[in-house]
């Protein structure tokens, strides 16, 4: 096989092959006694046609195709380069398109498909329940099918002793975490087996980034001791800098704290996800099987009865698909939306080849009558569609490559996996093949067309090319087919939008404005002495509340919208659970007298928490509206009583406070929670585990300059105390808004794609109205010069643009219809078939493809009718 | 391009190659040697035109079975001379044995008397 840069020598061989061969046959002639010149004329003719034997005896050669190729893309280049208008609008369209998918497919790969930076993460299994220690150990013992951890995530260490007071971010995991993971580390060890023991767990790993910030990357760290929420702890190992788990934040890992001594930890402390690893042979269905014969008799275990719901439909899924979780629907979802624009791009594209095949027509006409194939034509413009499309996917690429950290910036902080989103070769490949697909879907309908010229009728047409009706039914196919979708996503677009503005309209039932919160962090032991607790934080609010500009300030443990939850089980005055089911599991706020008043939140009956309230003396609570509502429907809640499962005295409910959306905007408490419950933070507001909160957030409300009142807090903090670090500053209505993050990074990015397909569709019918017209201008002319008014042309033209786009508004709107209950799942406040939205939708479409019609029947208007007939 | 070249017989598909290899088996030879040696040997009944022949021997060369390099001819001329290769050696063989079994079978086919007294 010959490569093309030595084809030019074996041209020239083979050319001297064949001559050889004929002046051996003129010699052999003129040895039979002819003259010279019959010899070679008898010789030629016996030889045949020289060039045609070239070429056949070339094919032999192999690379033909790639010559003709190189051919085909000079020439396309050089065509690209004559209509340079035309290039430019169609390498745009396509690397806006191609950018666009490039970008959000480098998410899905980062997030969905890159397999997990972990050895051999195929093994890798989440559990799809939650565990507390007690059930964790008793799986640990009887699953076989795979080696199991638990973790907890979202810990916080107070480092003391070395250096200033620092607040790490940790993960508490079961001894054999890292094992599971098949994690190795940097310097040290991992943490053994039995070291999550009660007693035997006085250890930390560190990840790269601590040991390096912390502790200047200090070589003999490992078998230091540190004290971590008072706590001594030896340093066992360091994680190399790559390793993430569960995610970048964990900045130190301490063991649990396993202790079957501690009834009410043990059982009913953090219920934690659970992760495996399957052993060899283990199937993933194996494991799930094996899990859910744990789970029917794991609740026996338990000192109390564990409701039936609990862990319901649990199973074994890829550890993958388990981090991953619910993103995988919203990305999935905007990859669609990137698509359906490529598809319009691609629409778009083949209409502008297509307007501009009508004028090449000619061009084409004159090489078909030269004898060019038709498959050569169709092979020639499909090269020069793909030509332009790897040009657009190579402008993509930047685009996409650019575009990736604002598109990082946009998602959310909690996004899984994340800082696995990069630009890689899987990416690049994605590219590529969709610059190729790209090209030869928008080239092939055009040069389909183009490579069948009705010869005669397009040579004769003078100056200016010809289209058939049939091309003109192509585009008006492909323009419908753009708008269609364009409205789609419009409509797509729309609901997404309006339930954007409803959650984040939603009343969350707090007034959030000028309220700024700060979380206050003690170390876990600062109320073991409740005393010294109380009177802490009594005197914080106190003094917060003397500081100049404060209006009011309170404490709560933990903050609506706050992303943490206590969950506490109550006994309900006259209220029986269902049997085998559970206590009533309530959101248990502490907060200190005057919460309501400070956090704006009406008070329906009753009173607030007073001063004299968190004495312990009388027990009191407050429910919310929905939680009064439920367990005492059509009675009065004041007056009635509950009492904390654990405890022995009751409290009565002296007030109901309207409801407050705690958990996120939709909802004020997790589906598996029954109801809040407010205690004043006093000796009655125990835990679980009979401590009393130790970190409380304290809301200022305050009209006050932000930084000031912020440094006026740290100060008044560390006066109170030497080991109360304020953690984070943060204004109320910055955590509303981070709280719709998720659906704003989604409805973003979705609508960013719609306004693109609205814009292309728009440019569509554009050049298509426009084409029309020039079609027509003689028409036209003959129709002025009949005496036909410029309104009938206007009108004229407008019913062209006006019935293009009815049609394909009504597709839309008919697929509309059908799909977009997909986005179910992602609206709030809004059906997915709201009609206001697909009417608005449908009138928008109108407008816009109005006013693109209307341009180029301006034009037509002005037609003289004179010139329009000498056109020819 | 088939009515250009109307005296000749066609070659069955693939007998070329056959022809060719045969040929080279005497020795060394050139594209136009081989035609004037294939029609020589075939009575003048066989006539391979430029536009068959070149395009095997090509492929021939492609395939490994014929190697080719240039040499000065005794009347002074550069010719490229075609050389059988130890695999075009085998494939001639094989070749044979083919055309043998079809040539018999055809015999067969066209007087089955004949077999049946053999």
């Amino acid at each position: 096989m010959k490569f093309p840069w030595q084809r030019q020598d074996r041209q020239q061989e083979l050319e001297q092959e064949l001559q050889s061969h004929l002046q051996m046959a003129v010699s052999d002639g003129i040895d039979r006694g002819a003259s010279t010149a019959e010899a070679a004329h008898s010789a030629r003719r016996e030889f045949g046609n020289v060039a045609l034997v070239e070429q056949v005896t070339r094919d032999q050669w192999g690379w033909l195709w790639l010559e003709e190729f190189l051919q085909d893309l000079r020439f396309g280049a050089r065509m690209l380069r004559k209509t340079p208008g035309f290039t430019v609008v169609a390498v745009l369209t396509l690397a806006l398109g191609i950018g666009a998918n490039t970008a959000i497919y480098s998410l899905v790969n980062g997030i969905l498909l890159r397999p997990l930076p972990y050895y051999q993460p195929d093994q890798l299994v989440q559990v799809t329940g939650f565990y507390p220690k007690g059930a964790f150990a008793a799986m640990r013992e009887q699953i076989h099918s795979m080696d199991v951890a638990a973790y907890a995530e979202g810990y916080e260490f107070n480092l003391t002793g070395a250096g200033a007071p620092v607040r790490l971010s940790g993960t508490l995991v079961s001894a054999d975490l890292f094992a599971v993971l098949g994690a190795q580390p940097e310097s040290g060890r991992i943490f053994r087996r039995g070291e999550d023991l009660a007693g035997q767990n006085n250890f930390v790993v560190l990840s790269h980034a601590l040991w390096q910030q912390r502790f200047a990357s200090d070589p003999s760290i490992v078998g230091c001791w540190i004290r971590l929420e008072g706590v001594q702890r030896q340093i066992v190992g360091v994680m190399p800098a790559d390793f993430r788990f569960p995610s970048p934040q964990t900045q130190v890992w301490v063991p649990l704290n396993i202790d079957p001594r501690d009834t009410i930890n043990y059982w009913a402390g953090d219920f934690m996800p659970v992760i495996g690893r399957l052993r060899s042979g283990a199937t993933l269905a194996q494991a799930g099987a094996e899990i859910r014969l744990f789970q029917s008799h794991v609740g026996n275990l338990f000192p109390w009865p564990m409701p039936a719901t609990w862990n319901a439909g649990i199973s074994a899924v890829s550890l993958q698909d388990g981090l991953v979780g619910d993103i995988r629907a919203r990305l999935l979802i905007l990859l669609v939306a990137v698509a359906l624009v490529l598809v319009i791009a691609c629409a778009n594209v083949a209409n502008l080849t297509l307007s501009r095949a009508a004028i090449r027509g000619k061009e084409i006409a004159v090489r078909v009558s030269l004898g060019a194939g038709r498959g050569r034509i169709v092979r020639q413009l499909i090269t020069e569609s793909v030509l332009m499309a790897g040009v657009g996917g190579a402008l993509g690429l930047a685009l996409a490559a650019g575009g990736l950290s604002l598109l990082k910036s946009i998602l959310p902080a909690d996004t899984p996996r994340v800082s696995d989103v990069a630009l890689d070769w899987r990416v690049l490949l994605f590219a590529a093949a969709l610059a190729i697909i790209t090209g030869i879907i928008s080239g092939t309908a055009p040069a389909l067309h183009a490579s069948r010229p009705e010869l005669t009728e397009t040579l004769k047409a003078g100056s200016r090319g010809t289209t058939h009706s049939a091309s003109q039914g192509l585009r008006r196919a492909l323009v419908i087919g753009e708008l269609s979708l364009a409205v789609l996503l419009v409509c797509g677009a729309g609901l997404l939008i309006h339930s954007l503005w409803a959650l984040s309209h939603v009343d969350p039932g707090f007034r959030s404005e000028n309220v700024l919160t700060a979380r206050v962090t003690p170390n876990e032991s600062f109320c073991n002495d409740p005393g010294r607790c109380f009177s802490f934080y009594r005197d914080l609010a106190n003094q917060v509340r003397s500081l100049p500009g404060v209006t009011n300030s309170a404490l709560i443990s933990t903050l609506p919208l706050g992303g943490r939850v206590q969950k506490r089980s109550v006994n309900i005055e006259n209220y029986l659970p269902a049997p085998s089911a559970a206590e009533p599991l309530l959101w248990m706020n502490a907060v200190s007298p005057g919460y309501f008043q400070a956090m704006g939140i009406p008070f329906l009956r009753g009173r607030e928490f007073a001063e004299a309230d968190t004495s312990g003396n009388s027990r009191v609570a407050i429910l919310s509206a929905e939680t009064a509502r439920r367990f005492f429907p059509n009675q009065d809640a004041v007056g009635k009583h509950l009492r904390l499962l654990g405890q022995k005295d009751w409290c009565t409910i002296i007030g109901v406070a309207a409801d407050v959306r705690g958990y996120d905007l939709r909802r004020s408490v997790p589906q598996w929670m029954d109801g809040t419950v407010y205690l004043p933070y006093g000796p009655g507001a125990s835990l679980e585990d009979g401590h009393i909160p130790a970190e409380m957030t304290l809301i200022v409300r305050s009209g006050a300059n932000q930084l000031q009142l912020e440094e006026s807090l740290r100060n008044l903090a560390s006066s109170l105390s030497d080991d109360t670090p304020i953690a984070e500053v943060k204004p109320m209505p910055v955590i509303l808004s981070a709280a719709v993050s998720t659906p704003r990074a989604v409805t973003s990015l979705f609508s960013a794609f719609a306004a693109v397909a609205l814009i292309l569709g728009v440019i569509g019918i554009y050049g298509v109205i426009s084409f029309f017209v020039g079609q027509r201008t003689r028409e036209i002319g003959v129709r002025m010069a009949l005496g036909a008014q410029p309104r009938d042309v206007l009108k004229l033209v407008i019913h062209e643009g006006l019935s293009l786009t009815l049609i394909g508004v009504a597709v839309g709107l008919t697929a509309a219809f059908a799909l977009t209950r997909f986005l179910a799942g992602l609206l709030y406040g809004v059906s997915p078939t709201d009609p206001l939205n697909f009417a608005g939708v449908a009138v928008l479409f109108a407008i816009v493809a109005l006013a693109a019609s209307y341009i180029p029947a301006r034009r037509a208007m002005r037609v003289d009718p004179m010139i329009a007939l000498r056109y020819e | 391009m088939a009515p250009r070249y109307q005296n000749r017989i066609e070659l069955l598909q693939g007998t070329l190659d056959l022809l060719i290899l045969q040929t080279l088996q005497w020795g060394p030879q050139h594209g136009y040697g081989i035609s004037q040696a294939i029609r020589a040997n075939s009575g003048e009944i066989l006539q391979v035109d430029t536009g068959s022949l070149y395009p095997a021997l090509h492929r021939l060369e492609r395939q490994k079975w014929i190697s080719a390099d240039w040499r000065v001819s005794d009347n002074k001329q550069r010719v490229r001379l075609y050389r059988l290769t130890a695999k075009g050696k085998k494939q001639l063989l094989s070749e044979r044995s083919r055309w043998e079994q079809l040539t018999d079978a055809i015999a067969g086919v066209l007087s089955p008397a004949k077999r049946g007294q053999a």
